[in-house]
């Protein structure tokens, strides 16, 4: 019967379980909060070897409750984390962390380095690989604290530099917290992640102080370490930096190279386009044109009037100078058999003329030499605009009749 | 700014399985908001629980939208069919096997319900000599009579089960044994271990299908938006009919109350119809469809009004698992098989191979599930299997290659996790897709291949099949809905990211708003409706909660108002219909759902207009829905299951409506007609019908069958037997000894004309006398063959001890026209079907040879059954 006993006891925790998820899932914070209150008797007899005990599901929960719940306040929340850190062991790191997240979200950021600072003295025996995570995280939260109050102190100081008058106190409040974090955050980033936020504060940290050189060199370890994610960010970060930095040309577009080839649809192309154009080298201006071509394929871009405009600019320049032709030719090799439809149909041309008139412009332009003077969208976007007697569409007509040979040369 | 999170490689690392309450109470990381850098205080967001619209629910429960399917609907198979239970049982389910599948259950349906599949031909060869019915019978020259019995009985001995209770041969079981171990080799039609091989595997197939079933991956219901925005008439895809294979175009008009206008659009194809996708590029709707080895693709013009127009169709050689539309180019389309191949199918230039790959891409998995998708770059198509996903370029797919998600430390996946759906948020973001696990739902950034830049542990008991997104405006969440196939669950989530064409400086990381939320299921209605008889209840139970098929979603703005209308199919083809409206203002108290919450089983919260659909919808729902059809109940059945041993028992004493039964049954036959009424007696039993008696002399044979029809043989035989029944007991002594001397010198050759023998014998005994009984026979007979005084009336009604086999093998039908005469008369009830075959013929030439083994062996039996009609 003791048998008995202990399976109706799991099937009724179950089924309580069950009465809550559900009251949570809609919605109905109040029943799942007396339904939790039932739950929580599930804890007595915690024998189970289940992936997720009794008690971190009464934590989920009981945060998830008291986060919604109409009658909570912080205090009620505080004083359930408190209760929850002491369920498990094992967890106590986790809940800590997740705890600053609730009073960092809560603008009690006071509260949450306490909070950082006790969960990082924390000892329990060994801890497992996860533990060591967090840890890490821990500490990487507090050094990131320090730099916000690093960063208040500084935007004191450089007021009170103006004011004219320096103090000694807050400033060397400033370098501790400086040394603070930059061990902290110099640590984490170490590993392989994410760590957008963390580098871009340390590299503040490190160029306020003028160490430019390490501040690169973190840099180009966050974009280029095989180990982390082939993170898009952080090649723009390095971008930034070298840009602030007054690098030369040359190691702006190495940046901008990679991130091309990685992301060739990032914002930046188009920076990176007008950058390559102005170069003398025929190199650099056909990666250009390449760099174009290839952000337009992309569904994001289909309405980017900058986008265009500077394909236009590009397109034209070639045919005017009758020179490398060639490269257009290449270019649109692999995508006539798409592009018309994908931009150049009847039905968009009609759309971009209603809706964004310059698009239409730069895109009919595009057209008319890839496409003819025959194509659907030139004929209509032109039509159109000197229906409307608006100058520069008649010269643009002008134009591609003009050089409507280009079409057959590009085409054949 | 990403939020931060660890990135490792290789294998899931963690351990663990469907967690109850994984999604619940993690913020994850928390990432500072806002530009502001230089204000005093930093503001922080969370990945996860940050707030969220509120978007309540309009209806108590969903309202169908459409009327229901009305053909009948099969309901699917539920694991009790194929699941073992006996004794066993718990052995087995204590052991390692999860599930003990009844294989021998299985494998013996088949030779009931299939028996001319199974021995049809040996069986009409060995027709004289083995004897196919299953009365018992004796005769030395063939030792096989009447195991043949059931042919049901044969094959289970040969799977070496135990014999159990299931098995109606017991008592027989180690004959049976024998018996087929002489003749497995060639008495079945498909040789058996063929056979017993191909019923395992599609045995194991089913099973695989009710743990998981992925081929309505994707969903089988689309939605195609309104034409011109601002009008509010829409379309709805599906499939209906009685096999799903009919698809349907339906008009609906977006009011309060969703409502079909007109009637649909409607194409017949000739396979269950498995997925229905759509994309709409340049103002036309591409529809796709998927089922197993076709695919097609319809147009539906811009124009309001237009007719939906079929464009192509492919034929797959393995079940296509995926269809996607492409949203950038028209006619464009993805098709993945069964066999690992990754098509795109352009409807202007044909089918274009980019993978054939029959193993899975990181590590191996036995699925062998494909799915493709497309991504922001029209030319790149994603390629899922259970393992992750790639991403490869149509215009080189052999080199341009990259791994967009992998089930694996990168993202942070659990051991076991296998990828259920992958969605493309093009509506959303340009590159961001959408992935869902049996765990976890992911959103993946094409940018920023291998790390979600979200993760949520869903929670969910079914793995989501169907996800649909509602994309959000600016300063908006985009709006993902999940739904499960089995449980018909549907949850409503929101999240936050860059949006499509933001400029740059907006950009956000993207983060999971508000809680998460469960809508209604099509089966959670049920307890809305009126009360309804509880057989009714039952069917309409199991039409209710048939599993989900498909799902839909479209954003109705009606000036400030906003509200989501969600659809959902079932199996059965019904579309049911939900609304959630949003409220704009965050309401003082935001426990609102709390006061919603209704006890179940209270009053409908229905409006009149829903509680009319319901009612409508209840109307047309056929009655007979979710009952197997009557007609379809296999040809052979077993009497076992037919009547009870009670039931069997040939009554006291055949009562009046026996003998008009008779009388009829007779008439009926003698003339090839049909009995097509059948009255019941009248107050007063009429006169006995006499039966037709010839006229002239009567030979002794005749006056007995006549005195037995007319039920008083006993007092016949008291006639017969007084009449010198020493002299001729003598006299047939002698007789038989004679004959045994005789046959004893014989040949066995002779054997061949033993029945020669009977039929001389037969003419011998019967102008003598009937029957060499023992001489106790005659004074037990009568008594038991005349009704005793005051017993009551026969209790089984006079068709049904008609039709029991057991009568009818006292007349010497064979089993096999045993059948034909049930149902022959069972068709008299239920008014005139095709007209049956003239039973008479076949009868009469029938009855002599088994009259002759009856006779012969009466001997015996006749004692054991001493109130037979002959």
């Amino acid at each position: 019967s003791s048998r008995e006993h202990k399976l109706n006891f799991k099937k009724s925790k179950e089924v309580c379980l069950s009465y809550i998820q559900d009251a949570m899932l809609r919605k109905q914070w109040k029943r799942a909060a007396e339904f939790l209150t039932s739950y929580i008797e599930s804890l007595e007899k915690d024998f189970s070897r289940e992936y997720m005990g009794p008690s971190e599901i009464i934590w989920r929960m009981g945060t998830e409750i008291l986060c919604h719940h109409s009658h909570s306040s912080m205090k009620e929340f505080n004083s359930f984390i408190e209760q929850m850190k002491t369920l498990g062991v094992k967890r106590y790191l986790k809940v800590c962390l997740e705890h600053t997240f609730h009073l960092l979200c809560n603008g009690l950021v006071d509260e949450a380095y306490e909070n950082l600072s006790l969960a990082e003295s924390w000892r329990f025996g060994e801890q497992t690989a996860i533990q060591d995570k967090e840890m890490k995280l821990i500490q990487a939260y507090r050094g990131l604290l320090d730099y916000y109050s690093w960063s208040k102190q500084k935007n004191i100081l450089l007021q009170h530099g103006q004011d004219g008058f320096e103090d000694l106190s807050v400033e060397q409040e400033m370098h501790s917290c400086f040394r603070k974090a930059a061990v902290n955050l110099k640590e984490i980033i170490k590993i392989p992640g994410v760590w957008d936020l963390f580098v871009k504060c340390y590299v503040d940290l490190l160029e306020f102080y003028g160490d430019h050189n390490e501040a690169r060199q973190v840099l180009n370890e966050y974009a280029y370490n095989s180990k982390f994610p082939a993170n898009p960010n952080a090649h723009v970060y390095l971008y930034q930096f070298l840009k602030r930095h007054g690098e030369s040309k040359k190691s702006l577009i190495s940046a901008l190279k990679i991130l091309h080839d990685i992301v060739p649809s990032h914002e930046l192309m188009i920076d990176f386009n007008m950058m390559l154009q102005k170069s003398k080298k025929r190199k650099k201006r056909r990666l250009g044109l390449e760099v174009i071509f290839a952000a337009l394929d992309y569904a994001g871009w289909k309405e980017n009037v900058k986008a265009w405009s500077c394909l236009a600019r590009q397109v034209k320049q070639i045919v005017i100078s009758e020179k490398h032709l060639d490269w257009i030719k290449q270019e649109w090799n692999s995508r006539k058999d798409w592009w018309p439809t994908f931009h150049f149909s009847r039905y968009l041309a009609k759309r971009n003329w209603q809706e964004n008139e310059s698009l239409s412009y730069e895109k009919a332009l595009v057209a008319g030499i890839l496409l003819g003077k025959d194509c659907k969208y030139f004929k209509y976007i032109s039509h159109q605009g000197c229906k409307a007697q608006m100058k520069r569409f008649r010269i643009l007509k002008k134009f591609v009749n003009k050089h409507n040979p280009v079409y057959l040369r590009i085409s054949g | 700014t990403l939020f931060p999170s660890y990135f490792g490689a290789g294998p899931p690392r963690e351990e663990g399985g469907p967690a109850p309450a994984a999604g619940w109470g993690e913020l994850g990381q928390v990432l500072e908001a806002g530009p502001g850098r230089c204000q005093a205080q930093t503001t922080f967001v969370p990945r996860r629980g940050g707030t969220g619209e509120s978007w309540e629910p309009a209806d108590a429960a969903a309202v169908p939208l459409l009327p229901p399917n009305a053909s009948c609907w099969v309901p699917s198979l539920a694991p009790q069919d194929i699941l073992y239970r006996g004794i066993l049982r718990r052995k087995l389910r204590a052991g390692r096997y999860g599930a003990a599948l009844d294989f021998t259950k299985q494998l013996s349906h088949f030779f009931v319900d299939h028996p001319e599949d199974a021995f049809g031909s040996l069986g009409q060869l060995l027709h004289k000599n083995f004897y196919l019915g299953n009365s018992k019978l004796r005769h030395p020259h063939v030792p096989w009579r009447g195991l043949r019995g059931r042919s049901c009985s044969l094959p289970q001995p040969d799977t070496s089960c135990p014999p159990r209770s299931g098995c109606s041969r017991h008592h027989v079981a180690s004959r049976l044994r024998w018996f087929s171990h002489l003749c497995r080799d060639w008495l079945f039609e498909v040789p058996l271990g063929l056979l017993a091989d191909c019923l395992h595997e599609e045995l194991l197939l089913q099973w695989a299908n009710l743990l998981f079933d992925d081929s309505p991956t994707g969903g089988a219901l689309a939605w195609l938006p309104p034409k011109n925005t601002g009008a509010c008439m829409g379309c709805v895809v599906y499939p209906g009919g009685q096999a799903m294979n009919h698809l349907y175009f339906q008009d609906v008009v977006l009011e309060e109350l969703p409502r079909a206008r007109g009637s649909p659009a409607q194409f017949e194809l000739n396979g269950r119809i498995r997925q229905v996708a759509a994309a709409r590029v340049d103002a036309e709707d591409f529809v796709g469809v998927r089922s197993d080895y076709h695919c097609g693709v319809w147009r539906v013009p811009g124009r309001t009004g237009a007719a939906p127009a079929p464009l192509q169709v492919i034929r797959t050689g393995t079940p296509a698992s995926c269809l996607t539309v492409s949203p950038h180019l028209p006619g464009e389309l993805a098709v993945c098989t069964q066999s690992g191949t990754v098509y795109l199918w352009s409807v202007e230039t044909g089918l274009q191979q980019l993978r054939h790959d029959p193993q899975t891409m990181f590590f191996r998995d036995h699925s062998p599930w494909r799915w493709s998708d497309f991504t922001a770059h029209p030319r790149v198509l994603s390629c899922a299997d259970r393992t992750g996903l790639q991403c490869l370029d149509a215009r080189a797919p052999e080199r341009c290659h990259f791994d967009l998600f992998k089930v694996g430390e990168e993202a942070g996946c659990q051991q076991g996790e296998r990828v259920v759906l992958p969605l493309y948020l093009g509506r959303a973001h340009p590159s961001q897709h959408l992935v869902t696990t049996q765990f976890s739902v992911y959103v993946l950034d094409e940018r920023l291949p291998l790390v979600p830049v979200l993760k949520w542990a869903h929670m969910m008991k079914a793995p989501p099949l169907f996800a649909h997104l509602t994309p959000g405006g600016p300063g908006r969440s985009h709006k993902v809905l999940l739904g499960t196939s089995r449980t018909q669950e549907l949850l409503l989530l929101q999240y936050r990211g860059e949006r499509r064409g933001s400029g740059r400086g907006s950009r956000s990381a993207c983060q999971l708003a508000g809680p998460p939320q469960k809508l209604h299921s099509i089966a959670g209605c049920l307890q809305h409706l009126p009360a309804q008889l509880p057989h009714r209840h039952r069917l309409l139970q199991q039409r209710l909660s048939a599993p989900a098929a498909g799902l839909a979603a479209v954003l109705q703005e009606d000036g400030p108002r906003e509200s989501l209308l969600v659809f959902q199919l079932s199996e059965a083809g019904d579309v049911f219909c939900q609304r959630l409206t949003h409220e704009a203002v965050q309401p003082p108290a935001p426990t609102s759902g709390d006061e919603a919450a209704a006890a179940p089983g209270s009053s409908p919260l229905f409006d009149p207009a829903a509680a009319l659909r319901y009612r409508r919808w209840l109307r047309a729902l056929p009655k007979g829905c979710g009952e197997p059809p009557q007609h379809s109940w296999p040809p052979t059945l077993s009497q076992k299951r037919l009547f009870t041993r009670k039931e069997l028992e040939v009554p006291a004493s055949p009562s009046a409506l026996h003998e008009e039964a008779r009388q009829r049954l007779r008439q009926a036959m003698r003339e090839g007609g049909r009995i097509q009424h059948w009255d019941p007696p009248a107050t007063q039993i009429p006169a006995l019908p006499q039966p037709e008696e010839p006229a002239g002399d009567l030979d002794a044979l005749s006056t007995r069958l006549t005195a037995a029809w007319a039920g008083d043989w006993g007092q016949w035989w008291e006639e017969r037997s007084s009449f010198n029944m020493a002299q001729r007991q003598r006299a047939l002594r002698e007789r038989r000894r004679r004959q045994k001397r005789a046959r004893g010198q014989r040949s066995l050759s002779a054997s061949f004309t033993s029945s020669l023998t009977y039929q001389s014998e037969l003419s011998e005994l019967s102008d003598a006398a009937p029957l060499p009984l023992s001489p106790a026979c005659p004074a037990v007979l009568p008594q038991e063959g005349s009704p005793p005084a005051g017993s009551p009336p026969a209790s089984p009604p006079p068709d049904e001890a008609l039709l029991s086999s057991q009568s009818l093998r006292c007349r010497g039908i064979p089993k096999e026209r045993r059948k034909t005469l049930r149902d022959y008369l069972s068709v008299w009830a239920e008014g005139p079907p095709e007209p049956p075959e003239p039973p008479g013929s076949q009868a009469s030439q029938l009855c002599i040879p088994s009259s002759q083994s009856q006779l012969s062996s009466a001997s015996q039996t006749r004692r054991k059954r001493p109130r037979m009609g002959f």
